[in-house]
């Protein structure tokens, strides 16, 4: 097989097929790393430098913040939530304080527009550019996040969930109505594929039963998918955590692939490869937590073998970190990643 | 006469109104409210913690039950510091700098409440300083330090290394978790326990005072 583009190599591990070698990217990859590795390059540039098959892009990540306590670093974001930054989390801001904090203040809730413009640019661009050489990805949050996250606050979405189970069902109906607009213009502009963020889990187990899951989380997951599917586009779905419990829930959606297999929740490539690997491709399974962080380039090197050992015969896996290149990992450790991928991962494998 | 398995039940279901109704008639009775506490609202929230442990129940049921014995104890807790009924200890908690996360945290506060604690929290973003000041000052038995990223974990150990550069080490046993702690991290930054959730954490802290 002569070597494929970066599209290819995806589309190829999406249909679980082999391709010449496993693919890698990255759903994000904080500028610490970037400018340690590369000064000055901007994420889609590092993802050229170093060859990575798929480039992800985030609802206007970074500019969806109206900073409303400068000393506290408090932000407002598009649906009206307060958020906090901090200097470990400088782009992914912590929910503060939502939006809809009891059912009257609803009235009150101005979803943002889907519809605007500028909202576009970045994936423009990168169609324009990419499109046919490595996987253009839109991320788009999963609706259930936005409720949980931005709208109505955690723990009162929970305690809805038991006492006023409807509240929910409207709340989430306003949110899969802004991200399906999004999907639609995301897709009219000619991304390859649509990747759902947001949690459905935690270290322990799935943050609801099977149960709620199934009855408030993955029917607007699905929504997407079924969406995705009917304009012939493939759809990805993260959540960490450790989602044993509810993996045929998630699967059932028609989701093409599942990320990130967090070795340090519980989850295994090697079980998940065999539990799951006919209906769906694997993306992930090193760990960035202690491993990448903290962790010699020898350790990195053997746990990508590992991971390519579990997960790679017969395609449909995709390697890479077990959620993102945040800014604690170790530049050196993540070039010796990509090193090793493209080193151990060429088809036909030579790691039994 | 309110049959205080009953109170246990409501704490269990998370039903916040019957557990408040029935503190309430049991206190009308007369029943002193260290009985009530003990052979109620606590038997509740530590079944509530094995259902929790054991993945039957979720967050949701988990925050439902949490909010209902700390809606019981508001009432009880006044009755309570006018006696002479000791707590299991004192412990305070936080979490560390640069990390604002708090719902994990605040689990913990309710079930630690709930199972006899007398809990101060000083919130989130808390800096090594704070820590020490507050150890200083109070008498703790257990300090809980709470990381929820691979990147504020440090500021954990950090915390732990300013108490011993303050010579306040010995004063107090100190607990640490978040997503990302596991047990051999807390080994190696000196921590006396660790705890996975929230339920685990109440076990522990028992057992760091010797009432386990």
């Amino acid at each position: 097989m002569g070597k494929l583009t970066g599209l290819e190599r995806i589309m190829k591990a999406v249909n679980r097929q082999e391709p010449d070698m496993i693919p890698t990217l990255e759903i994000d990859i904080e500028p610490d790393v970037i400018n340690a590795i590369k000064p000055g390059l901007s994420y889609a540039d590092f993802c050229d430098y170093m060859d990575l098959d798929g480039i992800c892009y985030f609802d206007m990540k970074g500019k969806r913040y109206e900073m409303v306590d400068e000393a506290r670093h408090i932000a407002r974001d598009e649906w009206g939530a307060l958020r906090r930054f901090t200097p470990a989390t400088p782009h992914n801001p912590v929910p503060w304080d939502p939006a809809v904090k009891s059912e009257k203040d609803l009235k009150n809730l101005v979803a943002p527009d889907p519809d605007l413009p500028y909202r576009y640019t970045e994936i423009e661009q990168a169609v324009n550019t990419y499109k046919g050489k490595r996987a253009v990805i839109a991320t788009v949050m999963d609706p259930f996040n936005t409720v949980k996250d931005s709208i109505r606050g955690e723990v009162n979405v929970y305690m809805d969930m038991i006492k006023t189970p409807e509240f929910v069902d409207e709340l989430n109906a306003i949110a899969r109505d802004y991200h399906m607009r999004y999907v639609k213009h995301c897709i009219d502009l000619g991304v390859d594929i649509i990747w759902v963020t947001g949690d459905y889990a935690i270290t322990k187990g799935p943050m609801v039963s099977p149960k709620f899951t199934e009855r408030f989380l993955t029917p607007g997951l699905k929504q997407i998918v079924e969406y995705c599917h009917s304009r012939g586009v493939h759809c990805f779905k993260h959540t960490d955590g450790n989602i044993w419990p509810i993996f045929d829930l998630l699967v059932e959606t028609g989701i093409d692939a599942i990320h990130p297999i967090d070795p340090t929740a519980g989850m295994d490539l090697g079980e998940a490869k065999e539990r799951y690997g006919d209906r769906l491709c694997l993306i992930g399974g090193v760990d960035c937590g202690a491993l990448l962080s903290w962790g010699t380039t020898d350790d990195v090197r053997e746990a990508v073998k590992e991971a390519i050992r579990k997960a790679g015969k017969g395609g449909g896996y995709i390697c890479a970190s077990s959620n993102s290149i945040h800014n604690g990992v170790k530049p050196e450790n993540y070039v010796e990643m990509v090193k090793a991928i493209r080193e151990y991962g060429k088809y036909p494998l030579s790691l039994t | 006469m309110v049959n205080l398995d009953e109170i246990s039940r409501a704490i269990i279901r998370g039903d916040g109104d019957k557990a408040l109704q029935l503190t309430n008639v049991a206190l009308d009775e007369r029943v002193p409210a260290k009985q009530i506490l003990d052979n109620g609202l606590v038997p509740g929230i530590q079944r509530v913690g094995d259902l929790f442990e054991s993945g039957e129940y979720y967050l949701p049921e988990l925050v439902m039950a949490g909010d209902a014995m700390t809606r019981a104890l508001e009432l009880i807790d006044p009755i309570l510091g006018k006696g002479d009924t000791p707590r299991i200890g004192k412990f305070l908690i936080g979490t560390v700098k640069d990390d604002v996360h708090d719902i994990g945290k605040n689990i913990v506060v309710m079930m630690l409440k709930g199972n006899g604690w007398e809990v101060t929290d000083l919130g989130v973003d808390i800096p090594p300083e704070e820590f020490c000041s507050a150890v200083e000052k109070g008498h703790y038995n257990i300090l809980g330090l709470s990381a929820l990223l691979t990147m504020t974990m440090d500021r954990a150990g950090e915390t732990i290394e300013a108490l011993k550069a303050a010579g306040l080490r010995s004063k107090i046993k100190i607990m640490v978790g978040g997503a990302p702690v596991t047990q051999g991290w807390a080994n190696k930054v000196g921590a006396d326990g660790y705890a996975p959730d929230a339920p685990g954490a109440v076990k522990v802290a028992a057992a760091l005072v010797g009432k386990s």
